[in-house]
């Protein structure tokens, strides 16, 4: 996907795993491993709020475009 | 969904099935009456037992188009009830706001359009033959439905694809 997902890199940094993330974050982990693994279509505002809340960080700490990659989703 | 919807899905199923059936056998009737038209004495007077000393000399010939016409309207009839059906059975599942049910009622809006367009000739060779001169009343309620069907086969497109679009939305 052209839009790039670095959750992984920020839940290793964080020393935190996705299953403690869905639980704060109130997101199903399945929801969740399709938004780790590029598979998602759409962020709502609400998820990546949460996410930079708990994980302390920014959207695009988070979110990175890569013309490279493959557009997926 | 209100009680209403949730008991008339309920009851769907097994009407249209029923109604399948029925528009089957009717097919199979009146296929067997055109089959057996060219073969019976006196066709039509006898078997239908009209008198019909006054008729059209094509009176028989027309009766035969209009059989001709209700054997493809029953073909039409037979595709909107298995659509029905299949779109029915979508709901039971619970995904039925799907693009390829758009695709079917817009079948079904069209199949709907051939079923009026083919009782025009019926009306004018009944006309002709059976009540000369007189065309019958016209309802504007049949085209109604067909615009109505149209309308919704759009609307349910692209609710379709606005659903298709939140999918993988986190």
């Amino acid at each position: 996907m052209d839009i790039v997902v670095r959750l992984d890199e920020l839940l290793h940094d964080r020393r935190m795993t996705l299953t403690e993330l869905a639980a704060r974050i109130n997101i199903t982990l399945a929801n969740l491993s399709i938004l780790k693994t590029g598979k998602a279509k759409a962020i709502r505002f609400s998820t990546l709020a949460a996410i930079c809340e708990v994980l302390d960080c920014q959207p695009g700490d988070l979110l990175t475009f890569d013309p490279t990659q493959p557009s997926g989703g | 969904m209100n009680q209403t919807s949730v008991h008339a899905l309920t009851l769907a199923r097994p009407v249209l099935r029923g109604l399948t059936i029925l528009n089957l056998l009717y097919a199979a009737g009146i296929a067997a009456l055109l089959a057996f038209s060219f073969f019976i004495e006196g066709w039509p007077q006898r078997p239908l037992g009209f008198d019909l000393t006054h008729a059209h000399p094509n009176i028989g010939n027309g009766l035969r188009v209009i059989i001709v016409i209700g054997i493809l309207g029953a073909v039409v009839v037979h595709t909107i009830l298995r659509r029905l059906l299949t779109i029915v059975d979508t709901v039971r599942a619970g995904d039925p706001f799907t693009l390829r049910n758009a695709r079917h009622l817009h079948v079904i809006a069209w199949s709907v359009l051939t079923l009026e367009v083919l009782r025009l000739p019926v009306r004018v060779i009944a006309s002709a033959v059976w009540e000369p001169g007189r065309l019958g009343g016209f309802s504007f309620t049949p085209w109604l439905a067909v615009l109505l069907l149209f309308v919704l086969a759009g609307v349910f497109a692209h609710g379709a694809r606005m659903r298709d679009d939140l999918e993988g939305t986190i």
